[in-house]
């Protein structure tokens, strides 16, 4: 009879921590953390994104603000209004891009979280909250992610900024002018980080609508793996873009045969087919994945990863897109530079212009992928944040692999080719893209000159190489957290999560 | 081979199959927690699992008959006690060593969520093979055939978890479970989630496994009705195993539990 009295009055296994901090926090406050800090928490990585593009936005935008000061300081340059001009609107290019991948990866976000609280949404929608209501709360965790994100932004960004120049400054690099660091201006791609990051949770609560209160009551089914909706006007839509813009590509690159003016064609032809494949992606990258997936090998390992890679068509397309536009992007210049260079050092003997031509190139095509490669830092982020989230949704299922026998090793294995096999696709496609566009901008531009003849495109090794390096960090740290995580809970663990 | 304390209880049972036992629990505890908050799952239980028997272990929820499934089956750890499969104490293997043993010499099959959704129903059958780095031999493949068949899977075998009802989930689990001839089957409330007559086919699938191929298989369940199906029905409450029967009817074993109710 003892041991009944115990297990009554004893907390539940697995209560034992939990009793124990409410008690610590017992005598001073209550132990809940305000609501506010709770959802922020969950929502770390789109503030860390929203906060990453404010940064980005204000410290380019102060930059820019900078030089104006510097030009309008020195009377001898004059026009300085365009010169300002110019600068604010290739800072808004690289902004803007920015932003709009950042909005792909808070929408997958978003979009896994809803996937992950189903039974509480169910819950709610039991009691009697309407499925509106429920995307409407999603919505406002957006608006507060991205005022949290473009505060720290604003910060962050402008701290960077002047911390540089005053370096700057003190080392004699800059004159040491009265600097204004803020500007009306400046404070824009906060706002529009806001925007975006509302916009991003609306698009990815979608999900909100399709949870039943049935959900609640505790008949969890497994959920369908590789159903997509289907959306036959944006799929029409980005084949017309792709086709059409690839026309107009291949038109530049014939006229830039005779007149150097193709290339402002083939430059009109780029934007709508990469527009056409970003819009698209969700009926290419999936295939691209599954096609990387089988050159990992036929053993169980790299088959289960395969599947995994594509289970969720919609959300690994989106977790790659933004890694295939930087590099796209980055590949683009570098081809094209690298083309042109080849050419005009091609045309000239001589040395010392040689080797200032080299310097400019290289320094051009630095600054331009550093610019670029910072889009590419938030997607890696959205994809490491798609593996951590994807895993911890697979608690049971990683349990039941060990149950019948998967070691932790193959587990781990298996999240590594993952992650590798997200990685080196968006990389290939990416660099694959660039090619293309980088090629035909040079031809276009070049054709006349070289007598209406082709010229092969060069590809820079050092991109190639810093490429590759890329894809393996960027598999390798995908992949740490989550297969720490899921190979730190035992089977037993696992089996029970619901 | 003595076992003083074993069974307090125990009335003979109906001894069919091999009298050796597949799996054997010697004095094994487990306590969760410390000091105050130390609760007890299981208290020195000690049991027997013979070779080529259909075994049942019965009682109400948190009587502890999933913590002693988990620890038989090496997926959870003693805090004493051991456990014997065959002759190989796996109270004393690693992590790498236990995860084989899961994968070549136990088959399970758990309430839900039995299958990898990715995999189509052939994959999930071979996949203790396919972890193994080895594809089925022939010998095997035919025994798998010839289980896809009887489970009536024949047309399913290029469909995905999702689109099967329950009871075919199930039916696959067990096919899985069966496909490696493992020394021994753990199902933890196999027909939890079915109707009663998936979760009759499902029972006579296990019965048929264990009385015509001599598969030794334990099953833990709270539901009379399965428990109905086994050659052998060991009643676990508070931890402790307190009464064993042999093949009953649902109506004999509800008698036991209601009977154990009372006296607790």
């Amino acid at each position: 009879m003892t041991a009944a009295t115990a297990s009554v009055t004893a907390p539940r296994p697995g209560g034992g921590p939990g009793t124990r901090s409410s008690e610590r926090s017992a005598g001073t406050a209550p132990r809940t953390r305000s609501a506010l800090v709770e959802q922020l928490l969950e929502h770390r990585p789109s503030v860390l994104v929203a906060a990453l593009g404010t940064t980005f936005g204000v410290a380019l935008l102060s930059v820019s603000h900078i030089v104006e000061q510097l030009i309008a300081s020195d009377p001898a340059v004059a026009a300085s209004g365009t010169v300002s001009t110019m600068l604010d609107l290739v800072a808004s290019v690289f902004v803007g891009l920015a932003l709009y991948v950042g909005a792909i990866v808070t929408a997958n976000t978003f979009t896994t979280v809803v996937a992950g609280r189903t039974p509480t949404i169910a819950l709610m929608r039991l009691l009697g909250s309407s499925a509106r209501d429920q995307r409407r709360s999603v919505a406002r965790e957006g608006l507060l992610v991205g005022v949290a994100g473009a505060l720290i932004g604003i910060v962050v960004g402008t701290l960077l900024v002047v911390v540089a120049v005053t370096v700057l400054v003190a080392r004699g690099t800059l004159p040491d002018l009265d600097y204004a660091y803020v500007s009306v201006g400046g404070l824009v791609p906060a706002v529009a980080v806001v925007l975006t990051t509302v916009a991003a949770a609306w698009i990815g609560s979608r999900r909100v609508l399709q949870v039943t209160p049935l959900q609640a009551t505790g008949v969890v089914q497994e959920e369908p793996v590789g159903s997509r909706p289907r959306r036959v006007l944006r799929t029409v839509f980005a084949a017309l873009l792709v086709v059409g813009g690839g026309l107009l590509l291949l038109a530049g690159v014939v006229i830039g045969l005779a007149d150097a003016i193709g290339v402002l064609i083939a430059f009109v032809g780029g934007v709508l087919s990469f527009s056409g494949v970003v819009v698209g992606a969700h009926t290419v990258m999936p295939a691209m994945l599954a096609g990387v997936g089988r050159l990992f090998g036929g053993g169980q390992v790299a088959r289960l990863a395969a599947e995994n890679a594509v289970r969720q068509p919609e959300r690994s397309t989106r977790a790659t897109i933004g890694i295939v536009i930087g590099v796209t992007l980055v590949t683009t210049m570098s081809v094209a530079l690298e083309t042109l260079r080849t050419f005009i050092g091609r045309l000239s003997e001589d040395p010392v212009y040689a080797a200032e031509l080299d310097t400019m190139f290289t320094t051009t095509l630095l600054i331009m992928a550093g610019l670029v490669g910072f889009s590419a830092v938030i997607a890696a982020v959205g994809m490491v944040n798609d593996m951590s989230l994807s895993v911890l949704q697979r608690r049971r299922e990683l349990g039941l692999l060990r149950a019948v026998g998967s070691t932790v090793g193959q587990i781990r294995g298996m999240i590594l080719l993952e992650a590798a096999q997200m990685a080196v696709t968006a990389i290939v496609v990416g660099v694959v893209l660039g090619t293309v566009y980088g090629w035909a901008g040079a031809q276009a531009l070049l054709g006349s000159a070289n007598q209406g003849l082709l010229i092969a495109p060069t590809l820079p090794l050092p991109l190639l190489v810093g490429l590759a390096l890329t894809a393996a960090v960027l598999a390798g740290v995908a992949a740490l957290v989550p297969a720490r995580r899921a190979t730190s809970v035992t089977p037993v663990e696992a089996l029970a999560a619901r | 081979m003595t076992h003083p304390a074993a069974h307090p209880t125990t009335t003979t049972p109906i001894s069919r199959g091999g009298a050796a036992p597949v799996a054997r629990v010697e004095n094994v505890t487990k306590s969760f927690g410390l000091g105050d908050g130390r609760v007890d799952a299981l208290r020195d239980v000690s049991l027997d699992l013979r070779a080529g028997q259909f075994t049942a272990v019965m009682g109400p929820s948190g009587s502890g008959k999933s913590t002693l499934m988990h620890i038989t089956a090496g997926l959870d750890q003693a805090t004493s006690g051991r456990v014997l499969l065959g002759d190989t104490d796996i109270t004393r293997l690693d992590d790498t060593q236990l995860t084989l043993l899961r994968r070549r010499r136990i088959g399970f099959v758990f309430q839900a969520f039995n299958l990898v959704p990715t995999l189509d129903v052939s994959a999930n059958i071979e996949l203790p093979f396919r972890l193994d780095g080895r594809r089925a031999t022939a010998d095997e493949r035919a025994w798998i055939g010839w289980l896809v068949g009887t489970l009536g899977l024949d047309s399913r075998l290029t469909h995905r978890p999702h689109q099967l009802s329950g009871g075919q989930q199930q039916r696959v689990a067990i096919a899985r479970a069966l496909a490696t001839r493992p020394d021994l089957i753990f199902a933890d409330e196999p027909t939890g989630n079915l109707d009663s007559k998936a979760g009759r086919d499902v029972l006579e699938v296990l019965r048929t496994a264990s009385r015509d191929h001599g598969q030794s298989i334990a099953m833990v369940t709270h539901d009379p009705v399965a428990a109905s199906y086994a050659d052998r029905v060991v009643f676990l409450a508070d931890g402790r195993i307190v009464h064993e029967v042999g093949a009953s009817t649902p109506a004999e074993i509800s008698q036991v539990m209601l009977d154990l109710e009372r006296a607790a």
